[in-house]
C-alpha cells in the first residue's frame, strides 16, 4: 500500500515525464494493437484458406522410379522394360473402398472413366482423339482410346475438379438437374456435342459398348470447355467435346455388367493432416498399392493461395517488431534520465530505510500505473482504426477471395440460371444441393478481441519491465550516502 | 551563565591513532536538577546503558588499496540518555563513522553491537526506520513534499499504524518547536532552521532510540544552532535517548556529555 501511495504521489508530482511516457506507450499500444490484430486476422484467413482447401491426397504413377532401372540399349532394354510396365498392378473401386478405411482419412471421392460409342449420337468430328481421363487403366483390353466417347463418373460433387478448377462451366442445366445428377443415368455433354448432334436438355442419348450393349442417359446439363489453349491443334473442336460427364454408379454399373471394358479411376483422398501423407502411403502399400505408385497431396497449392497474406502477416510481424524495439529503447532512455534527476530522492528515500526492493517496487509501479492506463487507451484506439486498416491493407486479398468463391459458384450453373451461387443469398440452398462453396470474406473482422488484448497486456508489461531494468539496476547499485553526499 | 556548566576533559586510552576524550556532567546550582542529573548519571553509568558500542570497528573503501583505510580500529560506547559529539578535522573519518552507525555502510574489520546484537546480523533497511534516527547537516527533505508529509513518509516506511498520521505528524512538529501553520508548507519555503526541525521531527516519527546528527547546526546561525541543540539535549536528558552528534563546531561540543575526538589514520 505504501508503495502504490508513494507511486501516485510520484505520479502526480512529475505530471510532464508521465504524460510523455504514457503517450509513447500509447503509441507504442496502438501500433501493437492495429499490428495484432492484422497479424491475428491474417492467421485466421489462412486457417481459413487452408481449411477451404481440402487436404487432397491422390494417387500418382513414379516415372522416376520406373526410369531408373531404364536400358533403353536395345530391344532387349526395351523389352524388359515393356514387361516391367504391363506387370504394374493397376487398382479397382474395391481397392479404393479398402484405401479409404483408414484413420488418416476423413473422405474420398473419385473419377470414373470408361470408354464407348454413339448409338444414336455421332462424335464431334476430331482428328486426334485424346480424352482419356488421367489415371492408371484398368481392364482387359486397352480399347478406351479407340471408343468415341469418354464417359467420366464422379462419385460426389467435390470430385468435380474441372467444374471447382473452371476448366469446364456449365452453360445450361434444368432445374433439378443437381438433385438427380449422381442417382440415374444423367449426362452433362459439352455444348459443341450438343451443337454438333442438336442435342438439348432432357434429350435422351444411347450410347453401346464393343459388345453391342446399349446405355441411355438423359441430359440434364450442357457444359463448355475454358481452355481452348490446350485444344488439340488438328481438331476443331475442343478436348473435352466428346466427354460425357455422369456419376459414378452410373459407371459402375456399366462396367459390372461388361467386366470386358477398361476403365480409369482416379481417386482423390481427403486427410486430417499432410503430416500423415507418409504413414498413408506406407498402409496403402501394406494393403496392396504397387510401389511404382507414391501419394501426392496438394499442399503446394493450398500454401500458393496464401502466400500474399502471409506476406502481409510477416510485415506486420517486422512492423510490430521494430515498433517494440524502438517503443523499448526510448521507454529505457527516459527512465534512465528518471533516475538520474531522481537520484536524490533516492538517497532519501534508502537513508530513511526503505528498502531497495520496495523502491524498486515503487519506481515500477508508477510506470505500471502510467502504462496501464496507456495501454488501455492505446488499445481503444487502436480498435477503433483497426478494421479500417486491416481491411485496406487486405483489401486485395478479399476481392480475389470473393471474385474465386463467385468463379466455381458460376461453374455449376448455367447461364439460364438466375443468381445461384453469384447471389450470396442462395448459397445456403446451392450448399444443400451439394454444390461445395468456398467461404468468402466481405471484410476482415479485425477486431480487438480478448486474445488481443491479452498479447498487449503481455507486450505491454514485458516492454515496461524491460525498459525499469535501467532503474532496477540503479537502485541497486546506488549508495545513499554517496548521493547524499555529491547533493550537498 | 551562572547555570552552565564547566567542562572537564578526561583523557581515555589511545587507541591506535584515534584518540578519545570523555566530558563529565558537573553539577549545577540547582538542587532539583542536581538530583536529576544524578539519576540520569546513575542510569548511565551502568553498563546496561550502552546502547550501541563499536569494536575496533575498521572501514577502507572497496576500491581502496590494502592499507588505506578512512577509519581504522575505532572503538566507543555510547549510553542511552546521553548527547555524544564526534569531532575531529577533515579527512578523520568522522562520517565515515557516522555511515557505520547508521547501518549505511558495514565495517570491513571489527564490529558496530546495536543494543547486544552485531549490525552484521541485522536488517540495516529495518535497524535505519525502526531504531535510529538520522539528521543531516542538509537535512535531505524531498523538496516536493510538505513538512507533514515528509514526515508522514517515514511512519510509512517504519510501517506504524496509527489512525491519524497527520495528527502524530503536527505533534512532532510541535515538539521541536515548529508551529501548526507549517504543517502543509512545501519544505522548500521553509527556512533552514525550520527545515532542521522537520527533519528532527521526521527521524522521532517512530520513537527510535538513537539519533545520529552529521553536522546539523552547519548550516545555521548561532541563535538557531543553540534551538537546536536544545532539542537533542532534552531528547538525551527527558527522554533517554542517545544522540550522537558529528561535528566541528566548538558550540555543540560544549553543549554535549560526551566527546570523542577522531584523528586523521596515518
Amino acid at each position: 500500500m505504501f508503495i502504490l501511495k508513494n507511486a501516485w504521489i510520484s505520479i502526480k508530482r512529475n505530471k510532464g515525464r508521465n504524460i510523455l511516457i504514457g503517450i509513447i506507450i500509447l503509441i507504442i499500444a496502438c501500433a501493437c494493437t492495429i499490428t495484432l490484430a492484422i497479424k491475428n486476422t491474417a492467421v485466421d484467413l489462412i486457417d481459413s484458406y487452408k481449411n477451404a482447401y481440402d487436404k487432397e491426397v491422390t494417387i500418382s504413377f513414379d516415372r522416376t522410379n520406373m526410369m531408373k532401372d531404364f536400358d533403353s540399349s536395345g530391344a532387349e532394354g526395351r523389352e524388359n522394360a515393356r514387361e516391367k510396365f504391363d506387370n504394374i498392378a493397376s487398382y479397382t473401386i474395391s481397392d479404393i473402398e479398402s484405401f479409404a478405411d483408414s484413420e488418416y482419412i476423413k473422405s474420398y471421392y473419385y473419377t470414373y472413366g470408361i470408354g464407348l460409342n454413339g448409338n444414336n449420337i455421332e462424335k464431334a468430328e476430331i482428328e486426334s482423339s485424346n480424352n482419356m481421363p488421367n489415371g492408371f487403366g484398368h481392364g482387359k483390353e486397352n480399347n478406351i482410346s479407340s471408343t468415341d466417347f469418354t464417359l467420366t463418373g464422379y462419385s460426389s460433387l467435390d470430385a468435380m475438379s474441372e467444374f471447382i478448377n473452371g476448366t469446364y462451366t456449365m452453360n445450361e442445366i434444368t432445374d433439378n438437374a443437381w438433385d438427380i445428377a449422381f442417382d440415374g443415368n444423367y449426362v452433362f455433354i459439352n455444348q459443341e456435342l450438343a451443337d454438333y448432334n442438336d442435342l438439348n436438355l432432357n434429350d435422351k442419348i444411347k450410347l453401346e459398348d464393343e459388345d453391342g450393349n446399349t446405355y441411355e442417359f438423359e441430359i440434364i446439363g450442357i457444359f463448355k470447355e475454358n481452355e481452348e489453349g490446350s485444344t488439340d491443334v488438328m481438331s476443331m473442336f475442343s478436348n473435352s467435346a466428346n466427354t460425357l460427364v455422369t456419376n459414378a454408379s452410373a459407371v459402375t454399373k456399366i462396367t459390372t455388367s461388361n467386366e470386358n471394358l477398361q476403365s480409369t479411376i482416379n481417386p482423390t483422398f481427403i486427410i486430417d493432416s499432410y503430416d500423415d501423407v507418409e504413414k498413408l502411403q506406407d498402409e496403402f502399400y501394406e494393403k496392396g498399392l504397387d510401389e511404382n505408385f507414391v501419394l501426392q497431396t496438394n499442399e503446394e497449392v493450398a500454401l500458393s493461395a496464401v502466400s500474399s497474406i502471409e506476406n502481409i502477416n510477416s510485415f506486420a510481424t517486422t512492423f510490430l517488431s521494430l515498433t517494440l524495439i524502438i517503443g523499448g529503447i526510448v521507454l529505457f532512455v527516459i527512465n534512465m534520465i528518471n533516475i538520474r534527476e531522481r537520484k536524490y530522492e533516492i538517497g532519501v528515500l534508502r537513508t530513511i530505510g526503505i528498502s531497495k526492493f520496495k523502491l524498486t517496487m515503487q519506481f515500477v509501479s508508477e510506470l505500471v500505473i502510467v502504462s496501464v492506463v496507456a495501454l488501455i487507451l492505446g488499445a481503444g484506439i487502436g480498435a477503433l482504426s483497426s478494421k479500417a486498416i486491416s481491411n485496406s491493407l487486405l483489401e486485395s486479398e478479399i476481392n480475389s477471395s470473393n471474385e474465386r468463391t463467385e468463379e466455381i459458384g458460376k461453374n455449376f450453373v448455367g447461364s439460364n440460371m438466375n443468381g445461384g451461387m453469384q447471389d450470396r443469398g442462395n448459397r445456403g440452398e446451392m450448399r444443400g444441393k451439394g454444390v461445395p462453396v468456398v467461404e468468402a470474406y466481405d471484410s476482415i473482422d479485425a477486431v480487438v478481441d480478448i486474445k488481443v488484448l491479452l498479447e498487449l497486456l503481455g507486450i505491454g508489461l514485458t516492454l515496461v519491465l524491460v525498459s525499469s531494468i535501467a532503474s532496477m539496476v540503479s537502485i541497486q547499485r546506488f549508495s545513499p550516502l554517496t548521493i547524499l553526499k555529491e547533493r550537498s | 551563565m551562572a547555570n552552565k556548566k564547566k567542562n572537564n576533559y578526561v583523557s581515555k586510552d589511545k587507541i591506535e591513532n584515534n584518540f578519545v576524550h570523555k566530558k563529565q556532567v558537573v553539577k549545577n546550582n540547582e538542587e532539583k536538577e542536581i538530583k536529576d542529573k544524578k539519576e540520569i548519571k546513575e542510569k548511565n553509568t551502568s553498563p546496561k546503558n550502552i546502547i550501541l558500542s563499536i569494536k575496533n570497528a575498521s572501514y577502507r573503501y572497496s576500491d581502496a588499496e590494502e592499507d588505506d583505510y578512512a577509519l581504522r580500529n575505532v572503538s566507543f560506547d555510547f549510553e542511552s540518555g546521553k548527547i555524544y559529539a564526534i569531532r575531529g578535522r577533515s579527512g578523520t573519518g568522522k562520517t565515515t563513522l557516522l555511515s557505520l552507525i547508521s547501518g549505511l555502510e558495514r565495517c570491513t574489520e571489527g564490529e558496530i553491537l546495536f543494543d547486544g546484537k552485531s549490525l552484521k546480523d541485522m536488517n540495516l533497511d529495518k535497524y535505519r526506520n525502526s531504531d535510529i534516527g538520522i539528521v543531516f547537516q542538509s537535512y535531505n527533505l524531498l523538496p516536493f513534499m510538505t513538512a507533514s508529509e515528509n514526515i508522514i513518509l517515514s511512519m510509512d516506511a517504519n510501517g506504524l499504524k496509527i489512525k491519524n498520521k497527520k495528527e502524530k505528524a503536527i505533534e512532532l512538529m510541535k515538539k521541536v518547536g515548529l508551529k501548526e501553520i507549517y504543517t502543509n508548507r512545501k519544505v522548500l519555503r521553509l527556512s533552514g532552521g525550520e527545515q532542521q526541525r522537520v527533519a528532527i521531527a521526521r527521524s522521532l516519527s517512530y520513537n527510535p532510540k538513537m539519533i545520529i546528527a552529521d553536522e546539523p547546526t552547519g548550516n545555521l546561525d548561532k541563535q538557531t544552532e543553540t534551538e537546536i541543540l536544545d532539542i537533542f539535549k532534552k531528547l538525551a536528558h527527558e527522554e533517554n535517548k542517545c544522540v550522537i552528534i558529528v561535528t566541528h563546531s566548538q558550540n555543540v561540543c560544549d553543549t554535549v556529555d560526551v566527546i570523542y575526538d577522531l584523528k586523521k589514520v596515518k
